[in-house]
């Protein structure tokens, strides 16, 4: 058994998650709302109610409580010196293994939320793939893109 | 080094101007179509206004094609200094390119029928970085000779970079030295067509059919042709049958006379680590790629190929836009007796291992492979069972057809590690070989899901550079340990 990638992506990031959640929940509340308005207006079927319903709690439950909690003890990270190993997935766990010379160009981005918490996200590109670690710490996340970008130099083969 | 400044042949103008044209001609003619044909150059008509617009509207458009026609080839400029193409045009706007000949990535000639009348050919100069399947560069029309200066200069600047202590010599006009060039494959007529008769060319001559057709509803008389039909179908549905057949048929014809006409005279030679192709009986076309840009192989055989021992191969190479468009698929051998191939591929390519000796899938994986399509085929086969009672049992037999091809596609399933060499192999109908070369492999990825898990199975999927984006092949539900023996191969 291969061991796991050894470093966690930042417990705030569980909380950004779960803010997303809360978010996600929210916007659905509000068509609920319209449609059991529609429902009480024009006389629909009263079960449309306790579908709404239904999907507003499941979305609270998945969105906010499971889904994130899973998906971060999954997310896992290691960049060593001669490659970056990433393992993530919800319900199918995936690793992929990137090799430093395959590396193109490393971005961090960073949204009002994750600024919000000092997080950011950091953009891994090859030729061909994009793999992105989301909510890592800012100052992690810069000395992360300083370090990549430092050992994926010179490529030998043109792409 | 010759600072001569080359200009397209006047030709040009009148090809671009056509190429400007030929775009508009289906928002016309659907303009047109739509309209009804109420057109009328009688003053009194009510659709006088609406013929005297459309038809300005039109004309205005034509002249302007033309004058950009016109500007474009009076304006346009090439010449090669400092061992870069460059390239200048633009009336008002000047626009210069400067292409380093060591980033060309393949040199594509192509001849239409406007190039054939006057010995002409355009010439389209790919780099890695093309974008949205663009050349870098095209030279709409210049002659055979001045292309053939191109690569003449490109060999020259490569040969000053090589070996600069001898500059004079190179420097030399070396007058078209005749390089023997060994053709490595040519397709004969009987592969031909076979080639043309087994490609899967009907489904696109069919939806050009449906496209047109719908084209033209507004002018169909549904109704009428309802009428018709319902009559027809009186008559019987062996003349239903008989149509349909009849229609496949034609469909079927018409894609193997494209198949035919674009691959026609199919020829691959090798020159200096290039590869040369050229193909084509109406518009002759010809593409150069270098053989250490090809990123990987693929070798497809389809069911029914697969049982003639046929097979294509097609090479991955990165950026440019290949044959059509998008994507950089260029198909080396369209068909080819496996055996043939190996032994060319071989030749082409010393370093890898042809005669791959798979791992395969272990067995208790094998329920993976059918399990999955259940999730939509019971709704299919539920629906069709209930609404159409007594044929709709028919889709049961999906069910054994479905395991059928999970067993099957299990059994394809496989990889081989050799050296520096990552060999996958699987299928979905037909059977894929990618063979990849470490150095070449972007990124490799090994999935599980839950149920993977407790069976401890691992799916695959490794990317190389393909064209813009990538191609991934991938190995569903391999052992475990050799999931995770294909990683640590991957590490440093």
């Amino acid at each position: 058994m291969r061991a796991e990638p050894i470093h966690q992506i930042s417990r705030k990031g569980l909380t950004v998650w779960r803010l997303y959640g809360v978010i996600q929940t929210v916007l659905l509340v509000i068509v609920a709302a319209f449609v059991c308005y529609g429902t009480y207006y024009f006389e629909w079927p009263p079960f449309i109610y306790s579908i709404a319903g239904v999907v507003v709690l499941l979305s609270a439950i998945l969105s906010v409580y499971l889904f994130p909690k899973i998906r971060w003890e999954r997310w896992r990270y290691e960049v060593r010196e001669h490659e970056i190993e990433v393992q993530h997935g919800l319900f199918v766990v995936k690793r992929t293994l990137i090799p430093m010379v395959r590396v193109q160009h490393v971005d961090t981005t960073q949204g009002p939320i994750l600024k919000r918490y000092n997080l950011g996200n950091i953009s891994i590109s090859t030729a061909a793939t994009v793999h992105t670690i989301p909510a890592l710490i800012m100052d992690e996340a810069d000395g992360l893109r300083a370090r990549i970008s430092e050992l994926a130099r010179v490529a030998e083969d043109d792409v | 080094m010759s600072n001569e400044i080359y200009r397209l042949h006047p030709v040009s103008a009148i090809i671009t101007t056509v190429k400007a044209l030929k775009s508009m001609i289906l928002p016309v003619a659907i303009i047109i179509i739509s309209n009804g044909f109420n057109f009328s150059f009688n003053f009194h008509s009510e659709h006088f206004f609406e013929t005297v617009l459309l038809f300005g509207v039109w004309g205005g458009a034509a002249v302007l094609a033309l004058v950009g026609g016109i500007v474009k080839w009076r304006t346009f400029v090439y010449w090669f200094e400092d061992g870069e193409l460059r390239v200048k045009y633009g009336l008002f706007v000047k626009k210069k390119r400067y292409i380093p000949f060591e980033r060309i990535q393949s040199l594509n000639y192509n001849e239409g029928i406007f190039h054939r009348l006057f010995g002409l050919v355009k010439v389209q100069v790919e780099t890695a970085g093309s974008k949205g399947g663009k050349p870098e560069v095209e030279l709409t029309a210049i002659r055979k000779v001045a292309a053939d200066v191109i690569e003449l200069e490109m060999r020259q600047a490569k040969n000053r970079i090589e070996q600069q202590i001898d500059v004079e010599q190179t420097l030399e006009p070396t007058p078209m030295e005749e390089v023997i060039v060994p053709t490595i494959y040519h397709m004969s007529i009987r592969d031909l067509l076979v080639l043309a008769t087994t490609s899967g060319g009907i489904g696109v001559v069919l939806s050009g059919i449906v496209a047109v057709v719908s084209q033209f509803s507004d002018i169909i008389p549904y109704e009428a042709v309802f009428h018709e039909l319902s009559d027809f179908v009186k008559v019987g549905a062996f003349l239903i049958a008989l149509t349909v057949m009849l229609i496949l048929l034609v469909a079927w014809f018409v894609s193997v006379i494209i198949t035919l006409v674009n691959y026609y005279d199919y020829t691959v030679r090798i020159e200096d680590e290039k590869l040369i192709i050229t193909k084509g009986l109406l518009e002759k076309k010809r593409i150069t790629l270098p053989l250490n840009r090809i990123q990987a192989i693929r070798i497809v055989e389809n069911p029914l190929r697969q049982l003639t021992g046929f097979a294509t191969v097609v090479v991955e190479s990165a950026g440019g836009n290949g044959e059509k468009g998008g994507d950089k698929k260029i198909a080396l051998f369209p068909l080819i007796k496996k055996h043939d191939c190996l032994q060319t591929l071989a030749e082409l390519f010393p370093d890898m291992n042809w005669h791959p000796e798979y791992t395969r899938s272990p067995k208790r994986a094998r329920p993976f492979f059918y399990r999955i399509d259940f999730i939509w085929l019971v709704p299919i086969i539920g629906a069709s069972s209930y609404f159409l009672y007594p044929y709709g049992l028919l889709s049961l037999l999906l069910i054994p057809l479905t395991i059928l091809l999970g067993i099957w596609q299990h059994k394809t399933a496989g990889y081989m590690i050799d050296g520096k060499q990552f060999t996958m192999q699987y299928r979905l109908f037909s059977r894929i070989t990618i063979y990849m070369e470490k150095k070449r492999i972007q990124s490799v990825e090994c999935t599980q899901s839950y149920f993977q898990k407790r069976k401890k199975v691992m799916s695959v999927k490794a990317t190389v550079m393909s064209g813009m984006t990538g191609m991934t092949g991938n190995v569903p539900s391999l052992e475990q340990r050799d999931a995770e023996t294909i990683l640590s191969w991957y590490e440093y």
